[in-house]
């Protein structure tokens, strides 16, 4: 019983002054003596204005601190992140939201770069101050007979904590300050809406511009005569195109370009008011008379002959082609010798 | 042998329209106008200002046809029954009985010719327009016919006092309604004036070659017209839009200037005056040496067949020359074939 008794003391005592020796860490900082001078030097990097804070800002610090040899800092006595400081039992409301650490060793001391952001979480209806409150960082020598530890203190960093507006508490008018600068508002939103309405205008001038050429995306493009060119192109290639069912609706679609483009059915007898109206169709005019000559011939009079030699679909691709031409406005191209057959011929002798 | 007829009678056609064109001078539409309705077999209504001519223009068409002439001028007093039969004191001192212009001429006649028929009262309208359906009359306890009689007529549309409005379904009957117009041409206008050729109408439609044609074979000769020229399917669905267009035209997107087109139109052209426009538009086509009917021939004939038969509401009626051609030319413009 006794030798166990003995043997449970010495563990208790053991125990006891590891304790005491890790406690002389932890101890309370206001019971530690200062460094002495000389020994650890500071440069510290403050916030640029110390007023116009309101709650939720973000206050960082950034020190650069130089410890000699055989000095050594105790890296647990740095400020604890979440922390929350109390001044005479309230807490204070600035929290350290964020601690960087680095150091390296430069021969006879070594150098820590300490970056420490604080974050407001008070808040009142009139401006108040506030700091970024004094921080004590242990520090160890470590060639000391008994392990001496000496603190060292980091100033704290007054400022103004300014009150968030709220109707009818606050007159902006008073607390207008220089320092404030101007309340900008978030537009980030407008800026997207006015690029999708930019986009938008855009997107519609082009469709103006659409319905404006007439169902093309250019004026004078996209026309009567160019879509039922296109049409009979399609037709000739067709298997069925050569038949008389094909050149039948290959006429039947030429008529209904003409008759677009006079704005009323179009037929040999009122040809002469659509050449007066449209004048850059005069340079094709005999080509209407083979032309209504060929319809005369598919739609009504099986009989008689038309004047368009023996490959009505192309001549009346290569007819169709020009009036688009007359359309756009351009001259028309000169139509090949061979395309010029007898009849057509006797049809520009007729008109002269 | 039936393109040979074809082609004769053409040139017999054509030798009467020459014939006429060079007594009614600046007036070739409705001499070709005429001619058609003549192998067409219908009759004519000429409409238009005092002395452009009317009169002058059927006899001398009346000289090249040949066969039986009569003519009655309408009157305010007129009856029906002069048409038929006068009676007069003979020599003997006793009342006789003639017979009046319609059947002076017996089977013969091939023209009646009506001046100013807008004169005359509507009983005579009446009896007229029997005979022009008909041609027949029973008068004498005798059914008299006249299988060549075409009726030419003229009303002059500036005088409308003592004048009786022929009704829509006498205008019906007439084939073509044709108006006459002054030339526009300058030297045209000088000649009426100045050459005294044109002073003295009798002298003047003496030089008409007479008999021209053979007025007893023109009905036989009419349906082999018919019968040869033919109307293709496009053709058929062209003209029945143009039918329909004249009915309803707001169907169609026709517009007419100043005029409510909901009200304006009663009635649109009736089945026989489409029939008689296609028959006409045959005739031009054969006159154009064409074996089917093109929407050319039928252009040429539509006014003049299918103006006269629309029924317009009676506001508008006052008005109905300028509408009906306005509404005309229009139907044609939007109607589209093919």
């Amino acid at each position: 019983m006794t030798k166990l008794m003995k043997q449970f003391l010495l563990a208790l005592m053991v125990s006891l002054s590891a304790l005491t020796a890790f406690n002389a860490h932890a101890l309370d900082s206001e019971m530690l003596s200062d460094i002495k001078d000389g020994v650890v030097t500071m440069q510290i990097q403050d916030p640029d204005r110390n007023v116009g804070y309101v709650v939720g800002d973000v206050l960082t610090r950034h020190l650069i601190i130089s410890i000699k040899k055989p000095y050594k800092l105790i890296e647990e006595s740095l400020p604890i992140v979440g922390y929350q400081k109390r001044y005479r039992g309230q807490v204070l409301g600035i929290d350290l939201s964020d601690i960087k650490h680095t150091s390296f060793d430069n021969g006879d001391d070594v150098i820590h770069d300490l970056t420490l952001s604080y974050q407001v979480f008070t808040n009142k209806t009139v401006v108040k101050h506030g700091a970024m409150p004094t921080e004590y960082l242990h520090i160890i020598n470590v060639n000391s007979k008994g392990k001496e530890v000496v603190k060292f203190r980091i100033p704290s960093f007054e400022f103004a904590i300014s009150p968030i507006s709220v109707f009818g508490q606050i007159k902006i008018e008073d607390d207008i300050s220089g320092y404030r600068g101007p309340l900008l508002l978030d537009n980030s939103l407008l800026k997207k809406r006015l690029k999708a309405l930019l986009m938008i205008g855009l997107i519609s001038l082009l469709g103006l511009i659409y319905m404006l050429g007439k169902h093309a995306w250019l004026p004078r493009m996209g026309g009567p005569f160019a879509k039922t060119y296109r049409f009979i192109r399609k037709q000739k290639n067709l298997p069925q195109g050569a038949t008389p069912e094909g050149l039948k609706n290959a006429v039947a679609s030429m008529h209904t370009a003409l008759n677009q483009a006079a704005g009323s059915s179009l037929f040999s007898t009122n040809l002469d008011a659509f050449l007066a109206k449209k004048p850059a169709f005069k340079a094709i005019k005999p080509e209407f008379a083979q032309f209504f000559s060929l319809s005369r011939q598919v739609f009504f009079e099986p009989n008689a002959r038309h004047q368009v030699g023996n490959d009505p679909l192309q001549w009346l691709a290569q007819f169709c082609r020009r009036c688009r031409d007359c359309e756009r406005g351009l001259v028309p191209d000169q139509l090949p010798s061979d395309s010029l057959v007898a009849g057509s011929q006797n049809a520009i002798n007729a008109q002269k | 042998m039936s393109d040979h007829l074809l082609a004769d009678w053409r040139q017999h056609a054509l030798t009467l329209e020459t014939e006429v064109n060079k007594v009614v001078v600046g007036q070739a539409e409705p001499v070709r106008l005429i001619t058609t309705a003549i192998f067409a077999r219908g009759h004519v209504l000429l409409e238009g200002d005092v002395g452009v001519g009317k009169t002058t223009l059927l006899r001398a068409f009346t000289r090249g046809i040949g066969g039986g002439y009569q003519r009655i001028e309408g009157t305010i007093d007129l009856m029906p029954n002069d048409l038929v039969y006068h009676t007069y004191l003979g020599e003997d001192g006793k009342p006789h009985v003639s017979a009046g212009p319609l059947l002076m001429s017996g089977e013969n006649l091939s023209v009646f010719f009506f001046n100013e028929i807008n004169r005359a009262r509507p009983q005579v309208h009446s009896l007229l327009l029997r005979v022009m359906a008909e041609r027949t009359l029973t008068a004498f306890n005798k059914e008299h016919t006249f299988p060549h009689m075409i009726v030419f007529a003229d009303r002059n549309q500036v005088e409308r006092e003592e004048t009786f409005e022929i009704p829509s379904a006498a205008r019906d009957r007439f084939m073509m309604e044709i108006p006459i117009v002054v030339p526009n041409d300058d030297a045209i206008m000088s000649d009426l004036m100045f050459d005294t050729r044109f002073h003295n109408a009798d002298a003047l439609i003496d030089t008409v070659k007479a008999d021209v044609l053979k007025f007893d074979e023109l009905n036989g000769f009419s349906s082999v017209i018919q019968k040869h020229v033919t109307a293709s399917p496009t053709l058929e669905k062209y003209a029945l839009n143009l039918w329909k267009a004249t009915r309803k035209p707001m169907d169609y997107g026709v517009k007419v200037t100043n005029v409510d087109m909901n009200r304006l139109v009663l009635a649109g052209a009736s089945p026989r005056g489409m029939s008689m426009m296609l028959r006409t538009a045959r005739v031009n086509a054969w006159l154009n040496e064409r074996s089917a009917i093109t929407p050319d021939d039928i252009h040429a004939v539509f006014h003049a067949t299918v103006a006269h038969r629309i029924v317009f509401s009676p506001v508008y009626e006052m008005r109905r020359t300028e509408i009906a051609r306005e509404l005309l030319s229009n139907i044609v413009n939007v109607v589209a074939a093919p």
